[in-house]
C-alpha cells in the first residue's frame, strides 16, 4: 500500500480524514456541554484539544471514547459511523487522567487486560505485554501492583495499557497532568516518539498550553463547547485569531485602539497606549474607525535604556517588576498612562553590562511584523 | 512551696500520659464488660449441677479444712459430646448462618450497589430507609414476619386473592421462616460495609475496563467483584457471627426441628436449669466463633493498611 505522506495532510484537500466529528452537539439537561461541533483529524496526527477547565474539551474525549452519547452528529473513524457502538466495541482505547490502573492486579496483568478480552492465545499476549514492557521501559516492574508504582511509573503503565490493543486513535485525557514539571517535560517527547514509532493516531485534552504546543501536529482551541481556532502550534501562537485565543496561548500585550487606514509601513492603529499611531505589517479589511486590536508577544517587545534609532512604534515606561528566569527575564513596564506591559529578553551574558533594574526609564519597542492585528 | 518543687516520678508520667489512658478506656471497658462475665461463665460451667440457688456447687469451698478445697471437672463438656443433639446444633448453626449469610451477601450486594449508584441526591434518603427498620424493636419486627407468614397471614391471603395458589403456603415455623427472618434483619449489616466499600469505588476502572473491550457483565466479575472484596468479608462476618447464637428468630418463627445452638442454650438454662451445661455450651460456641473472629480481624488489618 502506497499512501502519500504529507506533513500536513489537512492542507491537501485529497487526503481523507481519519476521525470525522460532524455537527456533533452534546446537552446536559439544558447545559450545552459541545455546541455543533465539526473537526477532522487525520491519520497518524498528533492532536491537542486546549482549553479552560469547562469548555467541553473532556466531554469531547469521552464522547470519542463512547462513554458519553452525543445529542445530535455523528463521529466516523476511518469511515465508519461508531456513534451507536458501545464503549467496549469501539477501536479506541483511552489513557485516563487518574490512570484507572486496576488495583488487583499486577503491571502485567493490567496491560495484559484488553488483549485478553479479545481472546487471544496467551503466548500472544505475552509477546505483546512484553513488547509494552520494554516500550515504557518497565520490564522489572511486571509484577509489582499499581500501589508500588511512582507516579511517572503509573502513567507509563496506563500509556501501555492503552497501547497494548494497537488501537486506531489513542485518546488521552490529561496525560501528564499529575507529573511534576522536570518528569512532565521528558514525558512529552517520549510521548512523541512513542506516537512516531507506533504510527497511531493520538488525541489529547490539555489545560497546559506549553505541552500542547511541544507535542501536537495541530491544536484545537477550545470554549463554551466549541472550537475557536484549529491550527498548528505556529499559527496559534503567532496568528492567533482573536484575543480570547492569544490570551490563552502564553502571554501576550493588547493593544486596543481606532483603526486608521493603510499607508507603506501597514495598518495604523490609534492607541491611548501611545501618543503617536502605532503600526503592524498585516492588512486588514475593515472600515477606517473600526475598534481594532494589535497583539504581541512579551518576547517580541525589544526593551532598551537608549532610544531606539527607529521613528515608530516606541512607548516610554518606567520598570515596576524583574522576573528572573534563568535563562531569560521578564520585565513588567508601566507605561506613562498607567498601562502595564510585559516584556521578555533573553540573558545571553552571564553578567549583563548594562543591565536594567527596577525604577530604569525604559523604551519599548517592535517591529511592525511582528505585531498581530486582531478584529475581535 | 512552689509547684516546681513537687517531683512526679518518671515512671508514672510515662504510665500516665494522655495517650496510654485514650487506649486503656475500650481495654477497660472490654475486660468488665466482657472478660469478666466470661470468666463467671467458664467458671460455672466447671461446676456440678444442684437444686440450690445457685443451681451450681461453688468453685471453692472450705469446709473444715484451713485450705479451700477447689470444685470443678469437666463433666459438663464430656456430656455435650456425649449427646449427638449438641453436636447436632451445633452444626445445623453453621449450616443456617452459613445459608443465610450466602442470602444476605447476594441481596444484599443488589442493594448496596444500586444505592452507590443512585444518583448522589438520592444516595442520602437510601441509606436512610436501609437503617429506618433499625428505629423499632428488632422482637417486634419478627413478630410481624409471623403475622406475615403464618398460614393465614397476609402473604397467603394476597397470592390467594391474585390466584396464585389455591392452598395457603405452610412457611411458618419452618426452616424457610428462619432463613427470611435471619436474611430480613441482618441486612443492614451486609448493605453497610458493602455500601461504604462500593461508594468509593473509583468509576474510571470501570469505564478503563470497558474502555478495554470489556464486557459490561464481566466487568462486574473482573473488578468490581475483587475490588469490593473487603466489604464482601465485613459484611459477612458482620451477619455469620451473630447468626450463629441467634435466638429469638428461630424460636418465633421456627418449628420444632430448627435446631440452632442459642435455641439449645435457652433450653438449658430456663427448661433444665442445668446452668453448667449451658455454660459449656456457650464456652463451645465462643470458641467455634473465635476462627472466624481472628480472619474478619485480620481482614479488617489488611483494608487498613
Amino acid at each position: 500500500m502506497t499512501e502519500t505522506t504529507t506533513t500536513e495532510p489537512w492542507l491537501d484537500s485529497n487526503q481523507k480524514p481519519y476521525i470525522q466529528i460532524e455537527n456533533v452537539t452534546k446537552k446536559f439537561g439544558d447545559f450545552t456541554a459541545i455546541d455543533n461541533l465539526s473537526l477532522n483529524i487525520y491519520k497518524n496526527e498528533f492532536f491537542s484539544l486546549l482549553g479552560p477547565s469547562g469548555c467541553g474539551k473532556t466531554t469531547l474525549l469521552r464522547m470519542l471514547a463512547g462513554f458519553e452519547r452525543f445529542t445530535e452528529g455523528r463521529v466516523l473513524v476511518d469511515g465508519e459511523d461508531i456513534s451507536e457502538i458501545p464503549p467496549h466495541l469501539r477501536p479506541i482505547n483511552m489513557m485516563f487522567q487518574s490512570y484507572a490502573l486496576f488495583p488487583h492486579m499486577t503491571v502485567e496483568k493490567n496491560i495484559a487486560f484488553g488483549l485478553k478480552q479479545d481472546k487471544l492465545p496467551d503466548n500472544i499476549i505475552n509477546q505483546r505485554v512484553e513488547e509494552m514492557l520494554e516500550l515504557v521501559e518497565l520490564t522489572d516492574f511486571a509484577k509489582r501492583k499499581p500501589g508500588q508504582l511512582s507516579g511517572g511509573q503509573s502513567q507509563r503503565v496506563a500509556l501501555a495499557r492503552s497501547l497494548a490493543k494497537q488501537p486506531k486513535l489513542l485518546l488521552l485525557d490529561e496525560p501528564l497532568g499529575a507529573l511534576d514539571k522536570r518528569l512532565r517535560e521528558q514525558t512529552q517527547f517520549e510521548l512523541m516518539d512513542i506516537q512516531e514509532k507506533l504510527e497511531v493516531t493520538f488525541v489529547i485534552v490539555t489545560h497546559d498550553q506549553e505541552e500542547a504546543m511541544t507535542v501536537s501536529s495541530r491544536i484545537g482551541v477550545m470554549d463554551s463547547g466549541k472550537l475557536i481556532q484549529v491550527a498548528t502550534p505556529t499559527q496559534i501562537y503567532e496568528a492567533p485569531i482573536n484575543r480570547e485565543v492569544a490570551d490563552f496561548i502564553g502571554d501576550v500585550n493588547i493593544f486596543k485602539g481606532i483603526y486608521k487606514g493603510q499607508d507603506e509601513t501597514g495598518t495604523q492603529l490609534l492607541s491611548e497606549d501611545s501618543k503617536s499611531i502605532i503600526y503592524a505589517t498585516q492588512k486588514v479589511d475593515v472600515p477606517v474607525g473600526n475598534r481594532i486590536w494589535f497583539a504581541l508577544r512579551p518576547e517580541k517587545l525589544e526593551i532598551t535604556r537608549k532610544l531606539p534609532e527607529v521613528d515608530f512604534n516606541i512607548l516610554k515606561g518606567k520598570i515596576e517588576d524583574i522576573g528572573y528566569g534563568g535563562s531569560f527575564s521578564t520585565y513588567h513596564v508601566k507605561l506613562e498612562n498607567g498601562r502595564q506591559l510585559t516584556a521578555i529578553r533573553a540573558n545571553r551574558e552571564r553578567t549583563a553590562e548594562h543591565h536594567l533594574t527596577w525604577g530604569d526609564e525604559v523604551y519599548l519597542h517592535w517591529a511592525p511584523h511582528s505585531a498581530v492585528v486582531l478584529l475581535s | 512551696m512552689s509547684i516546681k518543687e513537687i517531683q512526679i516520678p518518671v515512671f508514672l508520667k510515662r504510665t500516665f500520659n494522655g495517650r496510654n489512658v485514650a487506649i486503656s478506656i475500650p481495654y477497660l471497658w472490654l475486660l468488665l464488660l466482657f472478660l469478666f462475665p466470661f470468666v463467671i461463665v467458664l467458671k460455672i460451667s466447671l461446676a456440678q449441677p444442684v437444686i440450690a440457688m445457685p443451681p451450681y456447687t461453688p468453685l471453692f469451698s472450705w469446709g473444715d479444712s484451713l485450705w479451700p478445697k477447689i470444685q470443678a471437672g469437666l463433666d459438663s463438656y464430656l456430656f455435650l459430646f456425649s449427646d449427638s443433639l449438641y453436636i447436632k446444633a451445633y452444626l445445623s448453626s453453621i449450616k443456617i448462618a452459613t445459608i443465610s449469610t450466602v442470602l444476605t451477601l447476594i441481596i444484599g450486594y443488589a442493594i448496596a450497589y444500586s444505592i452507590a449508584r443512585a444518583p448522589t441526591r438520592w444516595r442520602g434518603i437510601l441509606l436512610m430507609l436501609v437503617i429506618l427498620p433499625f428505629w423499632t424493636s428488632f422482637l417486634i419486627r419478627v413478630y410481624a414476619w409471623i403475622g406475615i407468614l403464618k398460614t393465614e397471614g397476609l402473604l397467603n391471603l394476597a397470592l390467594m386473592t391474585l390466584g396464585v395458589i389455591e392452598k395457603p403456603l405452610i412457611i411458618m415455623n419452618t426452616d424457610l421462616a428462619v432463613y427470611i427472618g435471619i436474611v430480613y434483619s441482618y441486612l443492614p449489616f451486609m448493605i453497610l460495609p458493602l455500601y461504604a466499600n462500593l461508594e468509593k469505588m473509583d468509576m474510571n476502572l470501570l469505564e478503563a475496563a470497558a474502555d478495554l473491550g470489556c464486557r459490561p457483565f464481566k466487568t462486574f466479575w473482573t473488578v468490581t467483584i475483587p475490588l469490593s472484596l473487603p466489604g464482601i468479608l465485613a459484611g459477612c462476618f458482620l451477619v455469620f457471627i451473630p447468626v450463629i447464637g441467634e435466638f429469638v428468630i428461630p424460636d418465633l418463627l421456627g418449628g420444632t426441628q430448627t435446631l440452632m445452638i442459642g435455641k439449645v442454650l435457652w433450653g438449658e438454662f430456663f427448661y433444665n436449669r442445668d446452668w453448667p451445661v449451658a455454660s459449656a455450651v456457650a464456652i463451645i460456641m465462643l470458641l467455634l466463633l473465635i476462627v472466624p473472629i481472628i480472619l474478619y480481624q485480620k481482614s479488617q488489618e489488611k483494608a487498613i493498611s
